[in-house]
């Protein structure tokens, strides 16, 4: 019998590298783990122990991830105790966290223009697809991130132009302009150079700026609120793109031992409960918003 | 790992590696939680697969899970497959090598128990757990199990369709334990579990609706410890007469809670909830449990089950 799944999630003591504290109560931390680092892909999220007082651990998502020198990024929002409490964690203290965890995103290579598309604390997974393809010519990605905290980086004006989008939309994140990758930003708060609306409103300025053949090459991958999510998948439902989205549930084992954490995934007409854990978190747009317009 | 020959014990003449028992519906259908680097099956004596009814079942809405002190909610609604792909499709995948597997049967009558306790008997499962406790389901579950005469009827029934090991798992709540239990003893169960989880509810106070999707759920985890604690001691002295054995469950999280249900009675005691937080608290525990064996000269768990000596008032 086939016994791949086993050994594939980590459980490991993690020093905290660094822990920086942002506005929005956004926070940035970086941590030793190397086996976590070594087999993260994009997507993959952990489940961290925020403090001994708690019985269930949390599920953040893995932003940035380096097998050399095995440390893990994540970046979270600080929302109810939980995060709170992993805010006042220190630089030098050890975090317990499982994994990586759940099914990753999936490129293709026959669709060369991956649209990334981050909202909020949603930005991490797509900032890992966008180092994962980092200096591959095949493929063409571009990456826009939406926020209505400020952005959790100094956003700067991009050397990469786009002459598809209007001019005044210039600010990016400059991790991926060192990274050669475009990303754009948007947000309803009138930040300088970010595009004043909704990331789908941008995307959609986007696509319609491709030829027919181009935008047959974009495939779309999300991760954000859950409104942003229906608004992306029904963007793809409209231009008829493939689109793979991150969902968010409660959790508690986070490795598919409870199914505490399901969504209603629809597949010819018959709808199933999946694990968000280890089924997902990412899901086809079509199957969890089926009503999208598809 | 644990590998220590005095946690080897004998729990209705089945062989366990250790007393310890994976808890139903904690993981899955016994294979899940192998993917975490370090897990064993075999630092468990036994595992239950998750809550097994005759026709498959969806499961409830979310959220299926919530927090709460020392503790967390649940109502899964008994999401699975169905007896039938229970039996054909994931039993021949698991090593009985690795631990002995323990079905885990729910129903909304007595004959979807009956039915279902019939195909698991016809199976190579190496025991029947019944689940008349289960606080998430409309009919059936808790309902039967907080009526002593129906809990019996519902053992006595099963008892006729099957000659594998039948353990009775019992309600918290409900008034009597003990009594409940002295009827399921009449009614032919080999062994007991003790407790399922205890009805709960959490409220979200921004919309004032429950954050259950269920509304109210099964509370589990170290907040219901010392209730699981007393129901085993009870359940105990009515068990002693009989030598009928109990796994007894309810928020152990180490090895010192886990010999506190041991002292009370318990001759296998079950880990759930505490794998949430610690996936490898079995190891832990295994090894606690045996550190306190050698300390006090003990050679075997079954020399500390029940001696527990209370204050002479
Ligand atoms: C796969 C996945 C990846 C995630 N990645 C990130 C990330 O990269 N950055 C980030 O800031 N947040 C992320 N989240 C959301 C994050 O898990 C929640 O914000 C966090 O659990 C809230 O915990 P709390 O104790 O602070 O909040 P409370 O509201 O006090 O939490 C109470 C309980 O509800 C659960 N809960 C509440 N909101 C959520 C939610 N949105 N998703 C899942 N569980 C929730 C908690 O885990 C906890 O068990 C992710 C969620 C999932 C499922
Ligand atoms: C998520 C979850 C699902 C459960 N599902 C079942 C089930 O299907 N059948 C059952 O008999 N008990 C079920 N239980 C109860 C546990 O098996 C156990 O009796 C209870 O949680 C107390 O132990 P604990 O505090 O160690 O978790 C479930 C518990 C949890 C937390
Ligand atoms: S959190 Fe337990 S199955 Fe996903």
């Amino acid at each position: 019998m086939s016994k791949q799944h086993r050994d594939t999630i980590f459980l490991e003591e993690a020093e905290i590298l660094s822990h920086q504290h942002l506005d929005g109560d956004q926070h940035l931390l970086r941590l030793q783990a190397p086996e976590c680092a070594a087999h993260a892909q994009p997507g993959s999220f952990v489940q961290i122990q925020c403090s001994a007082e708690l019985p269930l651990r949390r599920p953040i998502s893995i932003m940035r991830y380096s097998t050399n020198e095995g440390w893990v990024d994540f970046l979270y929002k600080a929302l109810g105790r939980g995060t709170h409490l992993l805010a006042t964690r220190q630089v030098g203290e050890k975090l317990s966290i499982l994994g990586p965890i759940g099914t990753p995103f999936e490129l293709h290579a026959e669709r060369s223009r991956p649209l990334l598309i981050g909202g909020g604390v949603g930005m991490p997974p797509m900032i890992a697809i966008a180092e994962s393809i980092k200096g591959q010519d095949n493929y063409k990605p571009l990456v826009i991130l939406g926020s209505e905290v400020p952005f959790p980086f100094s956003a700067e004006p991009s050397k990469i132009l786009l002459p598809n989008l209007p001019s005044s939309v210039i600010a990016t994140m400059p991790l991926l302009d060192g990274w050669q990758i475009p990303c754009r930003l948007a947000s309803q708060q009138g930040y300088a150079g970010c595009y004043q609306g909704y990331v789908t409103d941008l995307a959609r300025i986007w696509l319609e700026s491709l030829d027919e053949a181009e935008r047959q090459k974009v495939e779309i991958f999300s991760c954000g609120p859950h409104p942003m999510l229906e608004a992306v998948a029904a963007l793809a439902a409209e231009f008829n793109l493939p689109c793979q989205v991150s969902l968010e549930e409660f959790m508690a084992c986070g490795v598919g031992g409870c199914a505490g954490c399901i969504t209603p995934v629809e597949k010819e007409g018959e709808v199933s409960m999946k694990r968000v854990c280890v089924d997902g978190p990412v899901f086809d747009a079509v199957e969890v918003f089926p009503r999208s317009g598809h | 790992m644990t590998k220590n020959a005095s946690l080897a014990t004998e729990f209705c003449g089945m062989k366990f590696n250790t007393p310890l028992v994976l808890l139903s519906g904690c993981v899955g259908f016994g294979e899940e939680y192998t993917r975490v680097h370090g897990f064993s099956n075999r630092d468990a004596g036994a595992i239950c697969l998750k809550g097994t009814t005759l026709d498959a079942r969806p499961g409830n809405p979310a959220h299926r899970v919530c927090e709460t002190p020392n503790g967390m909610i649940n109502a899964i609604g008994l999401q699975n497959p169905g007896v039938d792909y229970v039996v054909n499709e994931i039993l021949p995948t698991l090593d009985f090598e690795e631990t002995r597997f323990i079905a885990n049967v729910s129903g909304s009558t007595i004959e979807e128990y009956i039915e279902v306790t019939r195909r698991f008997d016809d199976s190579p499962i190496d025991a029947i757990e019944i689940n008349i406790s289960c606080p998430n389901v409309k009919e059936g579950g808790v309902a039967f199990g907080n009526d002593p005469a129906m809990s019996a009827r519902v053992v006595e029934a099963c008892r006729k369709v099957t000659n594998k090991p039948l353990i009775t798992k019992l309600s918290p709540n409900q008034t009597d334990i003990a009594g409940n239990a002295k009827g399921c003893i009449e009614a032919g169960t080999d062994a007991f579990a003790a407790i399922n989880t205890l009805m709960g509810m959490a409220i979200d106070i921004d919309s004032r609706v429950p954050i259950i999707g269920n509304n109210q759920g099964g509370l589990s985890g170290p907040a219901i410890k010392p209730v699981a604690l007393l129901k085993v001691h009870q359940v105990y002295q009515v068990c002693r007469p009989h030598g009928i054995p109990i796994i007894g469950q309810g928020g152990i999280c180490s090895a010192e809670d886990a010999l506190e249900f041991i002292i009370a009675g318990a001759s296998a005691v079950g880990i759930g909830t505490a794998l949430f937080y610690d996936p490898l608290v079995c190891d832990k525990i295994n090894r606690g449990i045996a550190a306190y064996l050698e300390q006090h000269q003990l050679t075997s768990i079954d020399q500390l089950v029940g001696t527990l000596q209370l204050n002479q008032r």
